[in-house]
């Protein structure tokens, strides 16, 4: 941890949901700020100048899409939406908008913690570019253009690596499928998911120990893949 | 039906016929009797004619009957009584042959017509009647009031060749069809289909009620009153409908009545049954909600309450709340999944799937409930893709996860199978538990109503909402027990039409 601890503001109408967030970040020594409703949440974004905004999308008083779009202007501060469960049009736009994750509600707070990292990781990292990314036995080397797999060097086409480094620039963050269809193929295969699916496949043949049984890049049904951070 | 506009000009043409084959019939009798004559004498002649004036008389009716008649009485007094060549009779039988001649010509052509009229009657009447019959059978594949109108109008149309119209309501008449569409009343066309509402009596155009109006209209009438008028209309403004005609329209919208009469019962007891049906569906939820909702909120506020009283941390307590927890929340989820697919609100978003991915994603969220240890996962090489909704198919797959793990009792071994054969990819779910009662067949019809009450609390719930879901994306699902050992099966099938060619995706490297 830095000096100061990295301030969170918890956006979220219902004060129970408040105070269990508050109490879990605090625990995990982040610093706290709250807000209520989407106007507390943008004058507290721009007082406090939070490093992670926890944003709930159901605010009764501003349209979540909205707020994610005002709350990614500058200062930058990482963006975590919490959403309920069967939204995912609304997960996929949220991210599409500069959001870096989200958690479903009822969320386990262990993966909450974890998506709060690798998001206040990411927002870290990119000021220093990372070289060495390292999930599991797998060790990928940005600028070498390198993976390994416990020593012995593993093989990539040229779309799998694009697409295994774009998951390593962003360890344990969710990508989503268009992201990845983007950068990988160009943005006229947006939407070409059995691309992405087939490409996935072959990188698990490569990189997991049982390809049936995934652990390192894994899937949110609807969403994107995620590569998990260690 | 026949055409009832023949030109009158044709009727004429086929009068001259006539009369010239009656003439010509006689002229070949004389020739036959000048052949006979001169042989066996002038005595058989005039029996000669009879068949002439016979055939006359039958075939074209008393005008061309009596012609013949005369024809023959000129031709046998000319060229067969004495003196011969003349038109002077000198023996009394001659007269009497002669007027012989028109009284059968007369009494023949009478019959004949006679006959003629019946035929012609009959052949009407068959007519109607089977264009009522036609009618009614096209009626009977009718199911709504709207499909029922246009098939009415439809036939109006062809029948009187005019355009066609159904309206009903009052005092607003509104249409209910019209052929050809598009067809607009004037005021005092919908003022004379009111009438018609009303009164129950033809009104508009060539009645004597509101002749100004462009259209007829005739009344559509069941036991219980008018339900609506049958409006007719020539571009020409001829009346479309002459008085013949009268019954056989009556008797076509008898029959529109009844079709009419039908389509509102039937709808009246589809209403009722899917009134029932929601009832039934609403008190199994209200006895399935009580059970499902009360047993884990009693494990947690039981719980909760024994964590306060002793400020311990007992990791067994807190296990239950979080599980039975996460029961509530699956159970809410199923609820509004239910209620969705009971509201229609199910919006299909297919993309093509890996069963790897959903896998492991209905795993991970299945860990607090059924853990790592007990779950062996079994997917084949190379499955190909399917084009699937990821979500729907996450919550199949949680529910078939569930209902595995309530079956199969504490600990007991499930495993998640999928797997391609028979041009089929099929992902099942597979428990130790008692199996299912009966056959699987039997237990699948269970999946299509909430019947809650003999399942421990929810499952039939959550298997109803998987057989809908899969339903809804083009697969299948099946239910089966195990071979020997004990335990039940229930697997997701997607056809061929849902899976993914190799190829489509072969661009992928």
């Amino acid at each position: 941890m830095p000096a100061s601890p990295p301030k969170v503001l918890v956006v979220d109408d219902e004060p129970q949901i408040r105070t269990l967030l508050k109490a879990t970040l605090s625990r995990a020594g982040y610093s706290v700020v709250e807000a209520a409703t989407g106007r507390e949440a943008l004058t507290a974004k721009s007082i406090d100048k939070p490093d992670l905004v926890l944003l709930d999308l159901g605010l009764p008083d501003r349209d979540g899409l909205e707020l994610v779009a005002l709350l990614r202007q500058e200062p930058r501060a990482a963006l975590i939406v919490v959403s309920a469960r069967d939204q995912t049009e609304q997960k996929v736009a949220a991210l599409d908008l500069g959001a870096d994750d989200y958690v479903t509600k009822p969320f386990d707070t262990e993966e909450l913690l974890a998506r709060v990292r690798a998001s206040l990781r990411h927002r870290l990292a990119s000021e220093a570019e990372r070289q060495i990314v390292e999930v599991g036995p797998i060790t990928i080397d940005l600028l070498e253009r390198s993976v390994r797999r416990g020593g012995d060097e593993v093989h990539l086409t040229p779309k799998e690596w694009t697409l295994l480094s774009e998951l390593a620039k962003h360890p344990g963050r969710v990508l989503t499928h268009d992201a990845l269809l983007r950068t990988a193929w160009g943005p006229a295969h947006v939407g070409q998911t059995e691309y992405l699916r087939v490409a996935i496949r072959a990188l698990r043949q490569k990189l997991e120990e049982t390809p049936s049984q995934p652990r390192l890049i894994v899937n949110e049904p609807g969403v994107g893949y995620r590569l998990i951070a260690k | 039906m026949a055409d009832m506009h023949s030109p009158s000009q044709h009727s004429i043409v086929v009068r001259i016929e006539a009369y010239a084959g009656a003439v010509a019939m006689v002229a070949v009798s004389t020739l036959v009797g000048l052949w006979i004559a001169p042989r066996w004498g002038t005595a058989p002649v005039d029996m000669i004619y009879l068949p002439a004036v016979l055939a006359a008389a039958a075939l074209w009716g008393l005008g061309p009957a009596l012609a013949a008649g005369l024809a023959a009485a000129l031709a046998y007094n000319f060229f067969f009584t004495t003196p011969v060549h003349t038109f002077r009779m000198d023996r009394v039988t001659d007269v009497v042959t002669v007027i012989v001649l028109l009284i059968v010509a007369l009494v023949t052509s009478k019959l004949a017509a006679g006959i003629r009229e019946q035929a012609r009657l009959a052949a009407a009447h068959a007519a109607r009647n089977a264009t009522i019959a036609g009618l009614a059978g096209r009626l009977l594949s009718c199911s709504t009031e709207e499909e029922i109108a246009r098939t009415a109008c439809e036939e109006l149309r062809a029948l009187f060749h005019c355009n066609a119209m159904l309206v009903a309501g009052l005092p607003e008449p509104r249409s209910l069809a019209a052929v050809p569409e598009g067809n607009r009343l004037t005021p005092s066309d919908i003022a004379a289909a009111a009438l018609t509402l009303q009164s129950g009596e033809p009104a508009g155009r060539g009645t004597p009620r509101l002749q100004p109006a462009e259209w007829v209209f005739y009344p559509v009438q069941s036991s219980s009153g008018v339900i609506a008028a049958a409006g007719l209309a020539r571009d020409d403004g001829v009346p479309p409908v002459n008085d013949d005609q009268l019954p056989l329209v009556a008797n076509l919208l008898d029959q529109v009545a009844l079709a009419l009469v039908r389509a509102n019962a039937e709808a009246e007891s589809r209403d009722v049954a899917a009134l029932r049906e929601r009832d039934h569906l609403r008190s199994a939820l209200l006895s399935s909600v009580g059970h499902d909702l009360r047993t884990p909120l009693t494990g947690i506020i039981g719980a909760a309450a024994e964590l306060r009283r002793h400020g311990g941390e007992d990791p067994a307590l807190l296990a239950t709340v979080e599980c039975e927890a996460g029961k509530l929340e699956r159970y809410i989820s199923n609820l509004l999944d239910m209620a969705r697919i009971e509201a229609g609100a199910v919006k299909l978003k297919t993309e093509p799937v890996d069963l790897v991915d959903v896998v492991v994603a209905a795993l991970k969220d299945m860990r607090p409930t059924v853990g790592d240890d007990r779950v062996t996962i079994d997917i084949a090489d190379n499955l190909p893709l399917v084009q699937a909704d990821p979500q729907l198919l996450h919550h199949c797959l949680i529910n078939l996860i569930d209902n595995a793990a309530r079956y199969s009792g504490a600990g007991a071994a499930i495993r998640v199978a999928a797997s391609a054969a028979r041009g089929e990819v099929r992902l099942s779910v597979e428990d130790e538990g008692p199996g299912l009662p009966q056959d699987g067949e039997r237990a699948l019809d269970a999946f299509s109503r909430i019947s809650g009450s003999d399942r421990k609390g929810g499952a039939g719930l959550g298997l109803a909402i998987v057989k809908a879901f899969a339903e809804a994306m083009g697969a299948k699902v099946l239910a089966a027990n195990h071979d020997g050992a004990a335990g039940a099966i229930f697997t997701l099938a997607f056809p061929k039409a849902l899976i993914v060619k190799a190829s489509e995706a072969a661009d992928a490297g």
